[in-house]
């Protein structure tokens, strides 16, 4: 009996982690379950308009083309015939993605055409062009 | 004195979860700090494999040229953007197994092939695949 009292005594001293565990746990699975991992191409074009633009869920292999026809990957500017490797490379890591070519709206059709023709010799059958629907966000 | 051998004994006997909180809540910032949960809106692009030119029966095939300066050919006739949908349901009418072929010409906008392709889409038409023109 003292004994239960002693440890009592202990449990109003210091403060009990159980709870905390608890909700930070829940936290954890969450943001591991939601995270995909989306590879920002580092550049924010003017996404053409489109009433069909549906979300895609598993496009996380983004291609960016500027309005000058640059091509940036991951963050920087890449070459046309890096395209090809650097797509394989993401696909290897996740094979479920799709690429998303994310088209300034004033890019040519060429560029765009080319970066989707090697973004499919890499192996990805799944490839969209970025849009935005009516009032959304640019 | 005492006080503190007894605190000692309420560890011993459970197991010290101390570690275990460190490694999950660096875990969660992690995962906070590299979660994006921007999603990315698009518009699928078909493009005919391996054969861009392949010719199809001309019967089969919905043919919507884009010029270089932007003019849209439906079927060879110029129209507006704003008329691309009703000519390919007018088509589409005509020939229901149809699938729209987009030939822009590679200077072309990238913006003008995606909202044509999109009112193809609007227009009913299942199968729009893209195909680029020199």
């Amino acid at each position: 009996m003292a004994v239960k009292r002693g440890r009592a005594a202990e449990e109003d001293e210091e403060i009990s982690l159980t709870p905390m565990l608890d909700v930070v746990f829940i936290l954890l699975i969450f943001f591991i379950v939601s995270t995909s991992f989306v590879k920002e191409p580092g550049l924010t074009p003017q996404r053409p308009l489109a009433e069909t633009a549906a979300a895609k869920a598993r496009g996380n292999i983004l291609i960016g083309v500027s309005a000058t026809d640059a091509i940036w990957m991951h963050k920087r500017r890449v070459r046309m015939d890096d395209v090809r490797p650097l797509v394989e490379a993401a696909v290897a890591e996740s094979p479920e993605s799709s690429v998303v070519v994310v088209a300034d709206r004033r890019a040519s059709t060429g560029a765009v055409i080319d970066v989707m023709d090697r973004a499919r010799a890499a192996g990805v059958a799944n490839i969209a062009v970025a849009a935005r629907q009516e009032g959304q966000e640019v | 004195m005492q006080h503190r051998r007894r605190r000692r004994a309420a560890e011993d006997a459970g197991i010290n979860i101390t570690p275990l909180l460190d490694i999950v809540f660096i875990l969660l910032i992690f995962f906070i700090v590299t979660t994006s949960f921007a999603k990315e809106f698009g518009v699928d692009m078909n493009r005919p494999s391996n054969a861009p030119v392949k010719e199809r029966e001309r019967a089969e095939v919905i043919a919507v040229r884009i010029a270089f300066d932007g003019s849209i050919f439906v079927e060879d006739r110029a129209v507006d953007l704003r008329a691309v949908r009703a000519n390919i349901e007018t088509g589409l009418a005509r020939k229901p197994q149809a699938s729209v072929v987009v030939v822009a010409h590679r200077d072309a906008d990238a913006g003008l092939m995606v909202r044509v392709v999109d009112q193809a889409r609007v227009a009913g038409a299942s199968n729009v695949s893209l195909a680029a023109a020199r």
